[in-house]
């Protein structure tokens, strides 16, 4: 019940900032959603990073869905790719539901490329893993603070400015869209 | 390069100028109203004030002993590979950033918006050095090609229009920009910018937090122009003042929770970035970035010591004092501030950038409390503003000769009295025997008559007190009447009024015959020593425990006494106890009336059909009193017609509209116009000094004249027959 209070905070939040949510049933579905608004885009590249260390046969299978599609997958050395990388995909490690953030260790330099530098972002949000606000992370954020070097991000929608004459523009250096598909296994 | 005006007069043409932009007003004028909404619906069920307070409690906690945070940061930071410097200079910190370059073979830089950075003239030092510096936030970026300084703190470029960026952009790219294409300009922006990023050798940005407990910084941006810059180069350096040092996460994540919600009426910026340490960077020595972090004194830590001014480094930098402004609304930050902007931007010039360029800025305040009331740090700005005038009058030794007469005046009683009597003989040929002065005395000039001036009342109300006041048989309070000048002096009616309603509600007024000026005047002229000269005197004069409230017409000498007072006679143990008796027994009328006398609509018959209402800067956030007046109104059986920005400052602010009579004049016809747009027949208010103000401008409007009254007269008025 919980759970599903956070969520839907969260979805309102990031209503407001611009953020698109939906919620999927198992990880398979992040990756045909990826694949899918990465081509309709006319992109033809997913960074992601992370994935390995997260999870070694959910990265097989994403290469797989990825080769079937004609999309190219890559998930290191990513310097040498920026310009060509239209998704970043990630799995966040925590959100906020008050303000709709992801949490997203960011301390490989791959990740950070693949969320600052690609068109767009696809990130996973693992329900559970959703907070009130950012106070309620404070442990969680500490310990990766404490384990240095580290790079932690909060992102809360895509990137945008307002420095011409107050009007608010989205994707200015960033990602220009963020969306996140929120995970819950626990439902059908 | 920002140059400031040294002198009041030079400043006044550069405000004329300003003023004269139209298109500057209308922006920042729209800018405030939607901030204002914005902002509400942010904080909207959070408890603001408590939150406030826990900022600024927590960041007091931390001022003294921001040495002790910097060592602990130091080796938490160094312990994760970061090189950490200090400079006590704004050279130094430049010839420390400068040298890091040298070392590392760094050609080209990117940066992230910092104000530290516009601080120490970072750009220029380096330029001259030989690098390549571009900045990356799209606001910074425009204002680095017109070479410029902002003008806002969160909002650098918010005084251009799209036509001048697509000027620009044109130039820079040699194609020609659609203005109205803002989608298409910002994305020049990225891909211009995108090409720097990638070459430059070296990312230089501020930080919104130096957290002590694990050496970390904290950036809080919206383009994520700072991700990228902390990302790509092989180098980062960190400029930050000493004043951001924190002790643990905590305290960030509390100041988080305000700052974009303040600044922008966002719930949280697009990105917040937590930096430990040198991260992982491909092209970095041993794969890892070469961190380092220059923290910036420039007199901070002297200002950490000072028992008045070390609440100013509590200051977060989330620009709201500039928004909400109405000084920075009609000139733009340009005018009000030198690299720092707005309320603290008059403070800060004078400990960052001295004493010349804070001389003439830090006068032109009307002390209307706007910017105290957002302040997300609760800093009292319009105090320290008045504060640094009274230090750079002290330092300067030159008083000017208007300080020494109102010194001499107000210090004695019987000489202020006086003068004030003679000026009704000086102006009788001036006014022609009307009650308004409409042509100018002599020593004034052209650029005051935006408004009539009222004359002198021939009797003061001292000299008809025993005469109109009765003695009632058995009262149900007994209320001393705190007069002010202008009340006295000016509008006696005005307390006529308030004596009729306490007739017909059974309250004995006194007053005290000792009382004098509040010496308000004196705090606004940097002279505190007058000012604590005459609360003395009224102290001795009107003492709390002899009635059951003290009663002011005037909000500015209400909230002078009740605010103010305390703090002019800190430390004095007898007068302590008395000030604060006088701080719990003193009332506005509107409250007294409501609240305490809790009148019923049954004795009135709304003797006025449309009312508008200005809400006095010293009623609505001196006393914080909003409701009452507009309750009292319907009570009266009055027919009140809400105006737009009704709690914005009428631009009156004592002697700032002698000194500033261009501001004045402005902000005057800004609320009229609002009033007129009401369509109400009379305009009510409950201050004395906001009639002077709103009636003067009034009368030298051509149209049909809208009456200006006080709010007891309206309320006298309107008692059935
Ligand atoms: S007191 Fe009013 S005029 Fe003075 S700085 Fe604050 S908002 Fe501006
Ligand atoms: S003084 Fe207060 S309102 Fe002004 S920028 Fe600093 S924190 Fe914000």
């Amino acid at each position: 019940m919980e759970k599903h209070e956070q969520i839907t905070l969260f979805k309102e939040k990031a209503e407001a900032v611009q953020t698109s949510v939906i919620e999927i049933g198992e990880l398979q579905q992040a990756f045909l959603y990826a694949i899918e608004v990465t081509k309709k885009q006319g992109g033809s590249t997913i960074a992601a990073p992370g994935l390995a260390q997260k999870d070694s046969d959910a990265l097989s299978a994403f290469r797989a869905l990825c080769e079937e599609n004609g999309v190219t997958l890559v998930t290191e050395n990513l310097r040498s790719q920026i310009g060509k990388l239209h998704t970043g995909f990630t799995v966040a490690d925590h959100a906020v539901a008050e303000t709709a953030t992801l949490v997203q260790d960011s301390s490989s330099e791959d990740v950070r490329i693949a969320t600052m530098l690609s068109e767009i972002h696809v990130a996973v949000l693992p329900a559970s893993r959703i907070k009130a606000d950012a106070m309620s992370l404070e442990n969680e954020l500490k310990e990766a603070m404490k384990a240095p070097p580290s790079y932690v991000a909060f992102i809360s929608g895509a990137s945008r400015t307002a420095d011409i004459e107050r009007v608010l523009t989205i994707g200015v250096h960033g990602p220009q869209e963020l969306h996140v598909l929120i995970l819950d296994e626990n439902v059908d | 390069m920002i140059s400031t005006p040294h002198d009041v007069k030079e400043y006044r043409g550069h405000l004329k100028k300003a003023l004269k932009n139209t298109f500057l007003g209308t922006t920042l004028d729209n800018f405030a109203t939607s901030y204002r909404a914005s902002r509400a619906k942010a904080f909207e069920g959070m408890d603001l004030e408590g939150l406030i307070q826990e900022i600024a409690q927590g960041k007091d906690a931390s001022i003294p002993y921001l040495e002790e945070l910097f060592t602990l940061f130091k080796a938490r930071a160094e312990a994760a590979g970061a090189k950490i410097h200090v400079a006590r200079t704004a050279t130094e910190a430049n010839e420390i950033i400068a040298s890091i370059a040298k070392d590392n073979g760094v050609r080209k830089i990117v940066k992230g918006k910092s104000m530290t950075a516009e601080e120490t003239f970072l750009n220029t030092h380096l330029e001259k050095e030989g690098y390549q510096v571009t900045e990356t936030d799209l606001g910074e970026w425009i204002i680095q090609l017109r070479g410029e300084g902002p003008s806002h703190m969160v909002m650098p470029a918010i005084h251009l229009s799209r036509q001048q960026v697509a000027e620009l952009f044109t130039k820079i790219t040699g194609a020609p920009q659609d203005p109205d294409d803002i989608n298409g300009m910002v994305k020049v922006a990225r891909r211009e910018l995108r090409q720097a990023f990638l070459e430059a050798d070296m990312g230089i940005t501020g930080a919104n937090f130096a957290i002590a407990e694990t050496g970390t910084i904290g950036l809080v941006t919206n383009e994520g122009n700072g991700r990228l810059v902390t990302t790509l180069p092989r180098v980062h350096v960190a400029l930050v003042g000493f004043d951001k040092l924190i002790p643990d996460l905590q305290s960030a994540l509390r100041v988080l929770k305000a700052l974009p919600r303040n600044a922008t009426g966002q719930a949280i910026s697009t990105y917040v970035t937590w930096i430990t340490g040198a991260n992982d960077c491909a092209p970095g020595p041993d794969g890892r970035k070469e961190m380092h972090i220059v923290f910036l004194d420039n007199g901070r830590l002297a200002l950490a010591r000072d028992p008045v001014f070390s609440q100013a480094l509590r200051c977060v930098r989330c620009g709201a004092c500039a928004n909400v402004c109405p000084i920075y609304k009609l000139v733009g930050g340009h005018n009000y501030g030198h690299v720092y902007i707005g309320a603290i931007g008059l403070i800060l010039t004078y400990f960052y950038h001295g004493r010349e360029n804070a001389r003439a800025i830090v006068k032109n305040c009307l002390n209307c409390q706007a910017c105290k009331s957002v302040c997300a740090a609760g800093i009292d700005l319009p105090h320290l503003i008045k504060e640094v005038y009274r230090t750079v009058l002290e330092v300067e030794g030159k008083k000017p000769v208007k300080n020494i007469l109102l010194n001499r005046a107000l210090k004695d009683r019987r000489l202020f009295h006086f003068l004030l009597r003679r000026a009704y003989l000086a102006q009788k040929p001036l006014a022609g025997g009307g009650d308004l002065i409409r042509h100018l005395p002599f020593f004034l000039s052209r650029e005051h008559g935006f408004r009539s001036l009222p004359v002198v009342a021939k009797t003061p109300l001292r000299d008809q007190w025993e005469r109109i006041n009765p003695r009632l048989p058995n009262p149900r309070y007994r209320v001393a009447l705190f007069g002010g000048c202008v009340v006295d002096f000016v509008y006696p009616e005005q307390a006529l009024a308030l004596v009729k309603l306490a007739r017909e509600f059974n309250v004995q007024l006194e007053y005290p015959m000792e009382q004098t000026c509040c010496g308000l005047p004196a705090k606004m002229m940097g002279e505190s020593e007058t000012a604590r000269e005459v609360a003395i005197q009224n102290l001795k004069a009107v003492d709390p425990t002899e009635y059951d409230y003290i009663l002011t017409l005037c909000a500015s000498c209400g909230s002078h006494l009740k605010e103010n007072y305390p703090r002019l006679l800190a430390g004095d143990p007898g007068l302590q106890v008395k000030v604060d008796q006088l701080r719990d027994k003193i009332m506005d009328f509107s409250s007294f009336m409501q609240n305490v006398l809790k009148v019923s609509s049954e004795k009135f018959d709304g003797h006025y059909r449309k009312i508008a209402y200005h809400s006095p800067c010293h009623l609505c956030r001196g006393l914080n009193v909003t409701q009452e007046p507009r309750e009292l109104l319907k009570t009266a059986g009055l027919d009140y017609l809400p105006a737009k920005d009704e709690d914005v400052c009428c631009g009156f602010g004592g002697s700032f509209s002698v000194e500033f009579p261009e501001i004045s004049a402005e902000l005057l016809k800004r609320k009229l116009d609002n009033v007129e747009a009401t369509g109400a027949e009379v305009l009510v208010t409950d201050c004395p000094g906001c009639v002077l103000q709103l009636r003067g401008g009034m009368d030298k409007r051509g149209a049909k004249k809208i009456q200006v009254k006080h709010i007891a007269e309206v309320v006298a008025d309107s008692l059935k027959k």
